[in-house]
């Protein structure tokens, strides 16, 4: 006899995404995703200047400013067949790197790592094992008993006050939770680290940008950063000394840290790389632009169907041909009008609201395909297409991350594990330590082409009739692409397909599942009333739902809650 | 010096959700004060406000409400108030954030000492880019609220004889008053 079960909201922070589950003899047997509220803000963009798009959409989402801000200027250049001088490139890299790492960190330690680890088991660790234990994988520097004893000493006051505080909504001592009480010890004593260089990396995004949260140097054509070496208030050799010291730091926290972090909980976890695969049909675009046309880039993009990973198709540049004329937006089980898929750049939102209905409309969220499929995207895709691609950097961290969970595991990992749960994890932190080795590349291209003698950070746009546009971006969630039309200098039309919709999208015409549905089939769940197996896999994505809806949180409430129907 | 933020939280693009960034940027037109005061359009930032508020002695956050008042009003809450009934309070749409960042601070050991949300029952949180009039006309309210918390923990504040540009850039098509 099934159940169903609906958790809503299933993000930490953000909410706005509800999952229903039914469960037949505690596994799954079918799923939804959907969001709870209304996506409309690309409406305001009609009309307006273009130069001005993206300063509005790094207001779609509090979170991710940033992206939105960049696909903007992109899409804007790209209609107008703009190039972007090399400085501009490398500081609008430098920034998205930044961001990146600001936002790995934080999805591993504060958003997803409480999955895996039991809190309540830390007071019985002993820190003088934990201590050794760490030793034995990295030579990070604060891996002393002391940090580990304090951070004990934290959670045991936090126990015995009675007031659980920021832990009060875990699903602890779930037959789910394996690993020991020194493990879960190291991972918090991580996870309270983890802000420090979090926020080390946001400084460098507010150093280069003007202003966290939202960056200010952003212009169509380039940036506004005033380039003088010798000056102390444009960006000269001071400024650029010290965002090389606080990104020299997140890095050695990403590789020494976080990269480890990630290979020791998943080897403890093995069951979790055969469990969560879903869609293995993937997409992610070339990004890092290294010259002024974006003829080449640091990291590669393509797509992968149906798991042939050694059949994959790769983008030559990041609007290329393939992706413009490919992308299309399904709304068949989505609450708006419309009958058939429609390319962004003619698409429609109007709503049409019906109540959740499992046959019929039941999100907010359209369905994103490529190609008529459903794509997953994200850094599992990039790490994927990377492999495929032979591309080093790629390369060289999934093979070390393979071989970290090989020794600690027991077993011989290979590529093949990472269509999972946890080869989603695997592959952010893949993805975070080759950017962290990126940071130090563009920041060296950066002073370099400066000592050059070249100070030019900007090419001024130039309107002429109806033009239209795609920026990408391979943003820490996916593939973000923001579709403009541009007619006599004003916007006609704007769509924004970010990555949290092509991996929260509903069914399709056909009757696909989007990847959050199809990763939930067959998953065991110990207890159904605490389903944490599957708040484990919809949190492998890294859902924010904030920019695929407005953030309007209809519940209150501050964490997945489960209600059996 | 105590060291304040003011942040207005909410998103410009919303309604009446856009209350707080409005605030904060009136406030930094028409008033200057001492140093270590710290104002900043937010938007809305998540678990960031964490970053935000460390460090600080005082936090003053500016935020609209979804609660069964008359839109307009304007309510204060203290941190026990945000922490403990915000499910009833129903702070929308950030107060999943905002509840996880002051219980996080707590956990870290980084909480500022004094801690005041000032919020403003909403209207309409329809995409659009200007307030709602019962919210408009609570400006003035709100602000007076700011003041007195300034007043309360010891910190000053003058108003410009020349105001400042705003810098409110989303309603450009709308009205933008050009002070207070």
């Amino acid at each position: 006899m099934s159940k169903r079960i609906t958790i809503d909201p299933i993000t930490r922070i953000e909410g706005h995404l509800r999952i229903d589950v039914e469960v037949d003899n505690n596994s799954v047997s079918n799923a939804w995703a959907s969001c709870t509220m209304w996506r409309g803000i690309e409406k305001i963009l009609r009309g307006r200047d273009p130069r001005d798009a993206w300063l509005y959409t790094q207001r779609f989402c509090g979170v991710c400013t940033t992206v939105h801000a960049m696909a903007s200027v992109r899409a804007v250049e790209d209609a107008l067949k703009l190039e972007v001088p090399p400085n501009a490139q490398y500081i609008r890299n430098l920034i998205l790197i930044a961001h990146a790492l600001h936002d790995h960190i934080v999805h591993f330690y504060q958003l997803s790592a409480l999955d895996w680890v039991d809190i309540l088991q830390i007071p019985k660790a002993d820190p003088d094992r934990t201590a050794k234990l760490a030793e034995s994988l990295s030579p990070w520097t604060r891996n002393s008993r002391q940090e580990f004893k304090v951070a004990q000493d934290k959670v045991k006051a936090v126990a015995a006050s009675g007031q659980l505080g920021i832990f009060m909504n875990g699903y602890w001592g779930h037959p789910a939770m394996r690993l020991s009480p020194e493990v879960n010890l190291l991972a918090f004593t991580h996870y309270l680290q983890a802000l420090e260089y979090q926020r080390k990396a946001l400084q460098v995004v507010g150093m280069l940008g003007a202003k966290t949260p939202h960056i200010q140097n952003l212009t169509v054509g380039g940036v506004a950063n005033a380039i003088d070496l010798d000056s102390q208030g444009a960006l000269g050799m001071d400024r650029l000394e010290a965002i090389r010291l606080l990104l020299s730091e997140v890095s050695q926290f990403i590789q020494q840290v976080y990269f480890v972090d990630v290979c020791a909980v998943a080897a403890m976890y093995p069951d979790w790389f055969k469990i969560g695969k879903g869609v293995t049909n993937y997409l992610a675009v070339p990004d890092l632009p290294l010259d002024s046309k974006g003829e080449s880039y640091d990291l590669p993009g393509g797509y992968i169907m149906d798991g042939n990973v050694g059949g994959a198709h790769f983008f030559r540049t990041a609007a290329d041909k393939e992706f413009r004329e490919s992308v299309s937006e399904d709304v068949t089980h989505a609450y708006y009008e419309g009958t058939k898929p429609l390319h962004p750049w003619v698409g429609e939102t109007e709503p049409q609201f019906t109540g959740w209905t499992a046959d019929g409309k039941y999100s907010w969220v359209k369905g994103p395909r490529f190609n008529n499929q459903p794509m997953q995207v994200g850094p599992l895709a990039q790490i994927l297409i990377g492999y495929a691609q032979g591309h080093p950097l790629t390369r060289k961290y999934a093979d070390l991350a393979l071989g970290k969970v090989s020794a600690v595991a027991g077993v011989h990992a290979t590529p093949d594990m990472l269509h999972s749960t946890l080869g989603r994890h695997a592959a952010r932190a893949i993805r975070a330590a080759m950017l962290a080795e990126l940071a130090d590349k563009h920041w060296q291209l950066l002073v370099n082409n400066i000592a050059k003698g070249d100070t030019a950070v900007f090419n001024p746009p130039m309107f002429n009739g109806e033009v239209e546009g795609v920026g990408t971006h391979e943003a820490p969630r996916g593939t973000l692409s923001h579709w403009v039309v541009v007619k006599d200098a004003k916007i006609k039309n704007y769509q924004a397909v970010v990555p949290s919709t092509w991996n929260a999208s509903p069914r399709d015409h056909a009757g696909n599942h989007g990847p959050y549905e199809a990763s939930l089939l067959h998953t065991p769940l110990a207890r159904p009333e605490e389903p944490l197996e599957v708040i484990r896999t919809v949190h492998s994505f890294d859902p924010c739902m904030a920019c695929a809806c407005h953030a309007f949180d209809p519940s209150g409430k501050q964490i997945a809650k489960a209600k059996v129907l | 010096m105590k060291k304040v933020l003011i942040g207005g939280i909410g998103n410009v693009l919303l309604g009446d959700d856009g209350v707080g960034p409005y605030v904060v940027r009136l406030l930094t037109a028409n008033y200057e004060f001492d140093e270590g005061v710290e104002l900043c359009d937010l938007g809305t930032p998540a678990l960031d406000l964490i970053d935000q508020i460390s460090g600080k002695d005082a936090v003053i956050l500016i935020d609209a409400l979804k609660v069964d008042t008359e839109p307009g009003s304007v309510l204060r809450y203290r941190k026990p108030d945000i922490v403990e009934h915000s499910p009833a309070v129903r702070m929308d749409p950030h107060s999943p954030a905002l509840v996880e960042t002051l219980l996080s601070v707590d956990m870290f050991g980084i909480a500022p000492a004094d801690v005041l949300l000032v919020g403003i029952s909403s209207g309409s949180y329809d995409c659009g880019c200007c307030l709602s009039n019962p919210v408009q006309d609570s400006i003035d309210r709100v602000i007076a609220e700011v003041l007195a918390e300034l007043d309360r923990i010891g910190v000053r504040y003058y108003l410009r004889e020349h105001p400042i540009d705003s810098g409110i850039w989303w309603t450009s098509t709308e009205q933008v008053p050009a002070r207070l």
